[in-house]
């Protein structure tokens, strides 16, 4: 339970918190690893400097397995399991970069490209972007009058930090680092499939809502949808102080 | 909308609110800071923040952030630009002239838990080694004094047993007179984590606090205690825990005082203290009492929190003992998931409350009358130091108004905000020749101040904080100090101005002092702290990376035993009458903190824009009040207005108020009358007075009647 917290690292990332349990060792790429049992592939693959690409994983956070971002292939299973909800199984041999997973990877990528802002493609630094670089999805297919959420409005009512749907690729971190980090659950996801969307409290303004402001799901959001104002020059400053 | 600019530089540092210390990465462009974010290695917060430290940093730049030394000559006069080195010479003089003519004790220092541990040693040392007296005191004085006194006297050491993480370990929590959530908010989701695993959690306070109840999280018993009555309930919850023989003889056979033990159990057993005596007392169901006894008792890993509702108390001291006497009869120190934890308000009153920021004892609680230790001191600072311990802040006030004390320096602190009995401390303040106050921005202590040092915040100087689990972080400079100077600065130039002669390169040589003076810092420096992230003292060579839980094995008193104190319940003197038929306590809220200079000047200010009265519905009925109205509240000893809220989390006969806000001027209100043993003001219980009114006569003031540094008429120099 003490891992899940104190094995934490800044710089990296392990994509599921750590765990407490015995040693189990398994084959990532061809590189051997020990982990604790009940810790993820994907935390031993960190571990074994095979980081696996993901969007809606964090060390800080249970795994949750929604971006589907992060298949492997596993010897001897069928399928291609997302590596966050996997638990490491001793002389497992995993596979972490096929050309089929790549494949994969690639048509669930340009998925979440077709409904994101191209505009924000430009200098953009959060995670979604850097993944989306790495994996070299620069594209997609789909054409440009498809479904999208381009023109949901921002939700800048908190002075801090403001909410941008058009952004947002509904990965539930934000809603489950509301709940399992700071314990308000003021964030939730209401309606279903590509209705979807992330709503504090009742479907309120943040400011409204029971959100008591503590950043974790901002710190959480991998593609700032959810973002800091006092990053933005110009129209996004801080508010003024109330009293000034 | 574009998207959002990269910050180019990271610094790591500690948050300077509240008392859990989290990490936090600094992130600047061009030089401003444009972040700031957990840090995910900071072994109070896990990468976890709250809406002070992660978003409430603007107040640094604000526009009345003071850049300049001030002077005047009379409190009556306008301030004064001056430079850096006219004000320390004035200081310096007007210190001196007062000593001569009044005499060597008739001036004295205050520090404040806002600042670094660097800094509070240095003022410790400028008050005991420059003004040549113990006249030091500092802000735990009105805060958790008690603790240290209530618990260096039954379990040895006056600080937390645990880590905050412990507390994933605890199968009960009981959390007396605090409000994590609100006051310490990344440990009060540590806590309701643990709370959603499973752990049982037992509230005694008298108000429904958030705490209480909230999403998945709710108290299997809350003992909503008339204000005042903490050790007649803590000493029936230890009735119930001797009559149902529920204590751990084996643990208290092996680590306390038996005999002791014996006394203390033929106190606290007797009739009494029985719950159904004192049930009606507390204003509580008597088998609640029992309940929370059996709860406690059984843990088996059980863990007390507990906050300022137990400390500022006219009982203050004995109600710590009491939690103390609780952890030691059913053996619930000495290891992960246990122990009796104080949860500090500021970011550093651990800090200045270890560092011999106080009147009788140097660092580690060592008293100044020990002829070894006061020598160790003289070799180290080359001068002899006074024996006779000095005046605590209450008593300087106190000899201020009496007129034999005529000198103070205050470094980040606002007494007539924050001390009780306003009048009082104004009057006291009014009697001074000179008032050096050393902080960010004019505050109302300013108005009686004759010279301001315009201090740096923390994000502009280095230096280390100690956090409620005795952890000693790094604070990092971020930014360059907006008016020159870092605080650490500023008092050694003080000194060097009073012909003390003495030189720092960096703040990590004046650590460097506090490790060779300090047994539990001993191995504690600034290139520990940049190894391995923090550091819990004690740290010295048996544990060369600090200490987590203490008292495995002992306790750190003489024989290594711990102490049953005798915690006989004496009401306090402020009561209710048919003129003040009500009892006001008072509180904190999550986006403010303390006075509020801080998060008053940032967009918090949305959440909570004044102090507001919480009454409960059949007082307010009775009053002819409903939400929002004004009201006038009053004491025997003072009175202000505040807007009316009711609110079903305080019980009838009960009122609640913040203090966040000067002009709610709750302290105006609020009594005299202090912890028997160590003069912690009793904040939490004031008889009072509820009516309705036309409105804030000062209203359409407010703040306007600070006036802004821009505004204030340019002097010339003399």
């Amino acid at each position: 339970m003490w891992s899940e917290l104190r094995g934490l690292k800044d710089e990296i990332d392990f994509g599921t918190p750590p765990r407490d349990g015995s040693p189990v060792t398994l084959d990532i790429d061809d590189v051997t690893v020990t982990v604790s049992a009940g810790s993820s592939v994907m935390l031993a693959a960190a571990k074994a400097g095979r980081a696996i690409p993901k969007l809606c994983a964090s060390d800080m956070l249970e795994p949750f397995g929604s971006c589907r971002v992060c298949l492997v292939e596993i010897e001897g299973r069928g399928g291609f399991p997302a590596s966050c909800t996997t638990p490491v199984v001793e002389g497992m041999k995993v596979k972490t970069q096929t050309e089929t997973l790549q494949r994969l990877r690639k048509g669930v990528l340009e998925l979440y490209l077709s409904d994101f802002p191209e505009s924000e493609m430009v200098e953009g630094w959060s995670e979604l972007h850097e993944t989306l670089k790495a994996e070299g999805v620069a594209s997609h297919p789909y054409g440009k009058g498809g479904a999208n959420h381009f023109d949901a409005p921002v939700d800048a009512s908190n002075p801090y930090f403001l909410f941008d749907p058009a952004k947002c690729i509904v990965c539930s971190r934000c809603v489950r680092a509301c709940a399992e980090v700071q314990g308000t659950f003021a964030i939730t996801i209401a309606g279903r499939s590509f209705e979807s969307k992330v709503v504090a409290s009742q479907d309120q303004p943040f400011f409204e809502s029971e959100c008591v402001s503590c950043g974790a799901c901002v710190q959480a959001c991998p593609s700032h949808a959810l973002v800091e104002k006092s990053l933005f020059e110009g129209e996004y400053k801080h508010a003024e102080p109330a009293e000034a | 909308m574009p998207n959002p600019l990269k910050p180019e530089k990271s610094v790591v540092t500690t948050c300077a609110y509240c008392g859990v210390g989290c990490g936090f990465k600094a992130e600047t462009r061009a030089g401003k800071i444009v972040r700031m974010t957990p840090w995910k290695e900071g072994k109070a917060n896990h990468g976890h923040s709250c809406i002070k430290g992660r978003f409430a940093y603007d107040y640094y730049i604000a526009p009345d952030r003071v850049r300049t030394p001030l002077i005047r000559a009379s409190i009556d006069d306008p301030w004064k630009p001056a430079s850096w080195q006219e004000a320390f010479d004035y200081a310096a003089s007007a210190f001196r002239r007062i000593q001569a003519k009044y005499g060597v004790k008739s001036v004295g220092a205050v520090s404040s838990s806002r600042c670094t541990n660097e800094e509070i040693f240095l003022v410790q040392k400028f008050a005991r080694a420059v003004l040549g007296n113990n006249n030091i005191d500092n802000c735990a004085r009105i805060c958790h004094s008690p603790t240290q006194f209530g618990l260096t006297n039954t379990i040895g050491a006056g600080a937390a047993s645990q880590h905050f993480d412990s507390i994933l370990q605890a199968d009960v929590i009981m959390v007396v007179g605090a409000n994590p959530t609100e006051g310490h908010p990344v440990f009060g989701s540590l806590m309701k984590r643990r709370i959603r695993q499973g752990a049982k959690l037992i509230v005694i306070d008298p108000r429904k606090t958030e705490t209480v109840e909230s999403a998945h999280c709710k108290a299997d018993v809350h003992l909503a205690i008339r204000p005042g009555t903490n050790v007649a309930i803590l000493d029936s919850i230890a009735h119930v825990v001797v009559r149902e023989k529920l204590y751990n003889e084996e643990f208290v056979r092996a680590r306390c005082e038996v005999k002791e033990f014996e006394n203390w159990k033929a106190l606290v057993g007797s009739n009494k203290y029985a719950p159904e005596i004192i049930g009606p007392i507390a204003g509580v169901d008597s088998e609640d009492i029992r309940k929370a006894a059996r709860i406690y008792a059984s843990g088996p890993n059980s863990a007390i929190y507990y906050g300022l509702g137990v400390t500022e108390h006219s009982q203050g001291s004995t109600g710590v003992m009491c939690l103390g006497n609780l952890g030691l009869s059913c053996g619930m120190l000495g290891r992960e998931g246990v122990g009796v934890n104080p949860l500090r308000g500021q970011g550093n009153v651990q800090g200045g409350s270890c560092l011999g920021s106080w009147p009788h004892v140097f660092s580690g609680y060592r008293f100044v009358t020990d002829y070894a230790t006061r020598s160790s001191f003289e070799a180290e600072w080359g001068v002899t130091l006074d024996a006779e311990p000095g005046l605590r802040l209450p008593n300087m006030l106190d000899a201020a108004v009496a007129g034999s004390f005529k000198g103070m320096y205050i470094m980040g602190e606002d007494p007539v905000q924050s001390d009780p009995n306003q009048h009082h401390v104004i009057t006291a303040m009014k009697n001074m020749e000179c008032v050096v106050l050393h902080d960010l921005f004019l505050n109302e202590t300013s108005k009686y101040a004759h010279i301001f040092f315009p201090g740096s915040s923390s994000l502009e100087k280095d230096g280390t904080f100690t956090n409620a689990e005795r952890r000693v972080s790094r604070v990092r400079k971020v930014i360059e100090p907006l008016a020159g100077l870092q605080d650490w600065e500023i008092t050694v130039k003080l000194m060097n101005a009073m012909g003390y002669n003495v030189a720092y390169n960096n703040p990590g040589e004046v650590l460097d002092e506090i490790a060779r003076l300090s047994p539990n810092y001993r191995g504690i420096s600034f290139a520990l702290i940049d190894r391995v992230g923090s550091a819990q003292w004690p740290c010295n060579e048996d544990a060369p990376e600090g200490t987590e839980v203490l008292h495995i094995g002992k306790f750190p008193r003489a024989n290594g035993l711990g102490a049953f104190m005798l915690t006989e319940y004496v009401p306090t003197a402020e009561r209710t009458n048919d003129k003040y038929p009500l009892l006001l306590t008072t509180g904190r809220i999550l986006s403010q903190y303390n006075v509020g200079t801080q998060t008053r000047r940032t967009p918090n200010s949305m959440w909570h824009p004044e102090d507001v009265l919480e009454i409960n519905e059949q007082d307010a009925m009775a009053r002819g009040l409903k939400s929002g109205d004004w009201v006038k509240l009053s004491s025997r000893f003072g009175q202000t207005e505040l807007r009316a809220k009711i609110s079903e989390r305080v019980n009838p006969g009960v009122v609640y108020t913040t203090f966040h806000h000067a002009k709610s001027k709750a302290n105006a209100v609020t009594s005299d009358l202090s912890d028997w043993a160590t003069n912690c003001p009793e904040y939490k219980v004031t008889a009072v007075d509820v009516v309705r009114t036309n409105g804030r006569a000062a209203a359409s003031v407010q703040e306007a009647e600070r006036p802004r540094i821009e505004e204030l008429e340019p002097v010339e120099c003399a």
